[in-house]
């Protein structure tokens, strides 16, 4: 636009001064001169056109994009005289910019972006539970709280709850999600096609036309090829039919960020087919002019109430509901699971990389501003023909600029790949998770802010020392190779900042790695190598009770005489998986009643040969362990040794204290070792198992199988689920190497990436060393060479370039060390089995630092032993 | 080259207040294009002032950003195409504050110069 307007501005002014000119001519003309005499007369008066073009332009005040253009074009050509330090730096900004823009858009993500519908801020999440939990409600006490509330204009409710598609006969898992009629017209959303579900659907049994159902765009576009005729549709899931209604938007992809619903029912849809309550993660919308903290007094007075009226008098997690209490969170970002568990590491991960952005551009600075140290020559001679001081910093700033601008470029891309990875450690295998990581405004600011502090650091602080010139003094002394003597102190005073920031993320990187490093050794209590776990939900079976135990047994003598697995067993809760069951029971024999909450899993015969639990005491559960026979269970050693200390616990007996429990006593028939499941940094918790035959009405067990292959065992388990129960959807399996890995994944992402940044700290600081040292023997060259004629030795020159590097670290190391100690009280609680004070760590930090700076300054100090003297003295 | 360029910076500096002066007081009788308003500075003046291309054009571009004249594209008598200026209703004003700061300028140097006739 501007650049258009000049153009025609400028054939305007040429027109004009072409017009006078020949006016001048024609006057002369019509006065009876000759027509070449008067051209020559005319141009004579008129003078030096280009010259008054370029006044006149001065005139129109925008000389400064003019200039601006020349900046860059000549910044353009410097840097491209300088490949080696153009690479360097676009290569560092690259990975500063890159990692924290992937960092970044990763908590963007997670934590910080709104939900995509009108308002986001009124939107505000109710959660029951002991206090500092956000659990979900029980059925009855959202509808009793939804009727007494005066706060929100409406309450929903939102349970994302994995699906079963049927589809031509083929099942197949799909994510999906049941929302309350209040949930869309509360969210006011708008429908991208048809409508959205209402307080109608989710009447008992649906609207007179049947269930109603809506999909999101991705699914419509995927399964439908985003035929609007999809409206009506039927569709089929987990067994119930329901009709497609409408899509809803793109950028709506439910109230949980890392889980996008592909199918949204109403709940009436999942009563109909369970004939259960449920449990409800709650939401309401703020009414207009009430705030969060009046919402939190309104609900504060109906609260108990509520409570006290809508639980029944004896529940079975009593002590989880007897301390629950109503609370409010903002709603405004939705759920985020993975950012509950993942944002203080992401956090830390950010402070990581900010601190590598700082190095980044310490770094920048002090090769920017040693290269600048060999222009100083030709700043002096540009001061000299009246540049002034400020069209001075302004070059500079402008090759920064450049740089800054091809860096961020280069980072955005980068970063797309990066972020990619950090998901990769996120995701866990038993469903995709999804995460909208598109570069939308919040990273790509934080990229141009990035960018903009580089330019500030690199270009305009360097060039502002730099400048000040004093032109007489270099110029009469002509020499500048021999001027040199005093470096600029803002070069030196990076240096040390760089050295301390590389040792504190050298020693925290150290610490995390070893850290994961111990979580992924450890013993946890089961066999790691060549384990399978397999998910299988019978649930569409016509087997019941019973008959639904034979499947399972059949399904397991099938997988037993498959070739290449190499034991097979029954499991209910997987080792390291998400959640897992209670039990609290207490011993029948001894002093008295002593309860204790026990982690509780349901496993099948030879399980613990499967898995690789040592039996330390009497006999796994087998076969003959059936409905109808003697209760049995196996106690893991914690719980064999609370229950009955220095006592041999086997024959002795157990007694459920669950108010609904329907077994009363078991005999335990055998003690096992400790095995962890619920996490590998916790010691494990008392655990009891139970055999699964001896419980027809408990129906979420899946297989585990041992098998040198995985491939195999996988074939086996598709083999015989087609064998012997058809139909039924096929989940992924997952090994037990992935799950273990998956339940330290915020460690091992920790590790892997402060490993990464630790190590780009140390390079760059050796990079920035090596050209400062490099700069400073070039420059002394004449020094150096001079001290050598007089005597001397190549020892003396090593020292005397070394002993430099020497101060760096002298400042640095401490400084980083006390960074490090204060850091160290922030990261505590991240590390397993190692004190964040561990003085190993610190050695090995510093020595890792003193090694790279010794390589990266030993370089330029060999160069400077082999000046010679004759060479140097006679250039000067 | 720079040294060129100063001359004529100096020469607008010397002769600013005085050259807008001229040129709005030329286009006081009508719209008139550069080459004309040069010459009928001349003219008027008896050939004593002389004004400067270099100077010209930068005065009147520098007078139609702060909006005393503004221009426009016309054909002159003699079929030429060229830009002619003219006055606008805060030129006309500004013209008056210069006139009126002109004359007391003139009254004073007079009165330095020549102290008898005050």
């Amino acid at each position: 636009m501007i650049f258009w307007r000049r153009k025609t501005r400028e054939a305007e002014l040429d027109e004009e001064l072409r017009a006078h000119l020949s006016m001048s001519v024609q006057t002369r003309v019509d006065w009876g001169a000759d027509r070449k005499e008067a051209e020559r007369a005319a141009r004579r008066e008129f003078g030096n056109v280009g010259l008054v073009k370029e006044v006149t332009r001065d005139a129109w005040g925008r000389r400064w994009l003019g200039d601006l253009l020349g900046d860059a074009r000549y910044g353009l050509r410097m840097l491209r005289k300088h490949p080696g330090f153009t690479a360097v730096a676009m290569l560092t900004l690259a990975l500063g910019i890159g990692s924290n823009t992937a960092v970044f858009s990763l908590i963007d993500a997670l934590l910080l972006r709104s939900l995509a519908v009108p308002a986001p801020r009124e939107l505000v999440r109710i959660s029951f539970g002991p206090p500092g939990t956000k659990g979900a409600l029980p059925d009855p006490m959202f509808d009793r709280l939804r009727e007494r509330q005066s706060a929100f204009t409406d309450l929903f409710a939102w349970t994302n709850a994995p699906m079963v598609l049927t589809e031509k006969d083929v099942a197949r898992p799909i994510t999906g999600a049941y929302a309350t009629g209040s949930a869309f017209p509360t969210l006011q959303l708008k429908p991208r096609l048809g409508r959205l579900l209402n307080g109608q659907d989710d009447e008992p049994g649906g609207s007179a036309n049947g269930i109603a159902a809506v999909i999101s765009e991705a699914f419509w576009i995927e399964h439908f090829g985003g035929d609007p005729r999809v409206l009506g549709q039927p569709i089929t899931v987990d067994g119930g039919a329901a009709t497609i209604v409408g899509v809803m938007p793109r950028s709506f992809n439910g109230i949980t960020v890392d889980y996008a619903p592909q199918v949204v029912l109403p709940f009436a849809f999942n009563v109909a087919l369970r004939r259960k309550s449920s449990w409800l993660n709650a939401m309401g919308r703020l009414k207009p002019g009430v705030g969060f903290a009046q919402a939190q007094a309104s609900l504060a007075t109906i609260a108990e109430d509520v409570v006290k009226e809508s639980l029944p008098p004896n529940n079975q997690r009593v002590d989880y509901l007897r301390n629950g209490i109503l609370s409010l969170t903002p709603g405004r970002t939705g759920n985020s699971p993975l950012g509950e568990i993942y944002g203080r590491e992401l956090w830390t991960l950010q402070a990581l990389v900010g601190l590598l952005m700082i190095i980044c551009c310490a770094n920048l600075a002090t090769l920017e501003l040693s290269r600048t140290l060999n222009r100083h020559h030709e700043l002096v001679v540009r001061s000299a023909l009246g540049a002034g001081r400020l069209r001075l910093v302004r070059q500079l700033v402008a090759e920064s600029a450049i740089l800054a601008l091809a860096g961020a470029a280069a980072g955005i891309v980068l970063s797309q790949w990066m972020s990619a990875l950090l998901v990769r450690y996120i995701e866990q295998s038993d469903f995709p998770v999804f995460l909208d990581l598109r570069p939308n405004a919040a990273s790509f600011a934080a990229t141009i802010a990035l960018a903009a502090l580089t330019v500030i650091l690199t270009g305009a602080l360097p060039a502002l020392s730099l400048t000040r010139v004093h032109t007489e003094e270099m110029l009469r002394s002509g020499a500048p190779r021999t001027v040199s003597r005093k470096r600029h102190p803002f070069a030196t005073s990076l240096l040390p900042v760089q050295v301390a920031l590389s040792l504190l993320l050298a020693s925290l990187a150290l610490l995390f790695a070893i850290s994961t490093g111990k979580l992924l050794r450890m013993d946890p209590g089961f066999r790691v190598k060549g384990i399978t776990l397999f998910d299988v939900n019978f649930e569409r079976r016509p087997e019941k009770g019973q008959a639904r135990l034979d499947l399972y047994r059949r399904m397991l003598e099938t997988l037993r005489l498959a070739p290449g697995v190499e034991a097979a067993s029954v499991i209910a809760a997987r080792p390291l998986g998400e959640g897992g069951m209670h039990e609290s029971a207490a011993p029948v024999e001894g002093n008295g009643p002593e309860t204790k909450h026990l982690f509780e899993n349901v496993v099948g015969p030879e399980y613990f040969a499967t898995a690789g639990t040592k039996v330390l005491a009497g006999r796994e559960f087998s076969q003959f362990d059936r409905f109808g026979g003697t209760p049995v269970c196996i106690l893991n050693q914690a719980a064999a040794s609370f229950f009955f200390p220095r006592q041999n616990a086997l024959g002795k007996h157990v007694r459920s204290t669950e108010p609904s429990a329907a077994r009363d006593t078991c005999e335990v028939i055998a003690v096992v070792a400790d095995a962890k499941y619920l996490s590998l940094r916790e010691p494990a918790s008392a655990t009891i198992y139970y055999p699964y035959q001896q419980l027809p009405t408990f129906n979420w067990v899946g297989f585990i199988t041992r098998s040198h292959n995985t491939s195999a065992a996988i074939a086996a388990f598709q083999n015989g689920l087609r064998r012997v129960a058809p139909d039924t959807p096929l989940f992924p399996p997952i090994t037990m190497q992935r799950q273990l890995e998956d339940s330290i994944g915020k460690e091992r992402m920790t590790a892997a990436l402060s490993l990464f940044f630790g190590g780009l700290a140390l390079l760059l600081t050796s990079i920035g060393l090596y050209g400062l040292e490099s700069q400073r023997v070039a420059q002394r060259r004449a020094e150096i060479g001079l001290r050598m004629a007089l005597g001397a030795r190549r020892k003396d020159m090593l020292w005397f370039i070394l002993r430099e590097s020497a101060v760096i670290f002298a400042i640095g190391v401490p400084i980083g060390l006390a960074l490090t100690f204060a850091a160290s009280r922030f990261i505590g609680a991240q590390l397993y089995a190692i004190s964040p004070l561990d003085p190993r760590i610190y050695v090995a930090a510093v020595m890792a630092l003193l090694g790279a700076g010794f390589l990266a300054s030993s370089i330029p100090a060999r160069r400077a032993t082999k000046v010679d003297p004759m060479v140097t003295l006679r250039y000067e | 080259m720079p040294e060129k360029r100063e001359r004529y910076q100096n020469r607008i500096e010397l002769l600013q207040g005085t050259l807008d002066l001229l040129i709005l007081q030329t286009l006081q009788w009508g719209p008139q294009h550069g080459y004309g308003i040069s010459v009928a500075i001349r003219n008027r003046s008896g050939e004593i002032l002389q004004v400067d291309t270099g100077s010209l054009y930068p005065a009147l571009h520098r007078l139609e950003k702060q909006k005393w004249i503004k221009a426009e594209w016309k054909v002159s008598d003699n079929k030429q195409r060229a830009k002619y200026y003219q006055l606008t209703a805060a030129g006309k004003k500004q013209l008056g504050r210069e006139r009126s700061k002109w004359s007391q300028l003139s009254d004073a140097m007079a009165g330095v110069l020549d102290p008898e006739q005050m």
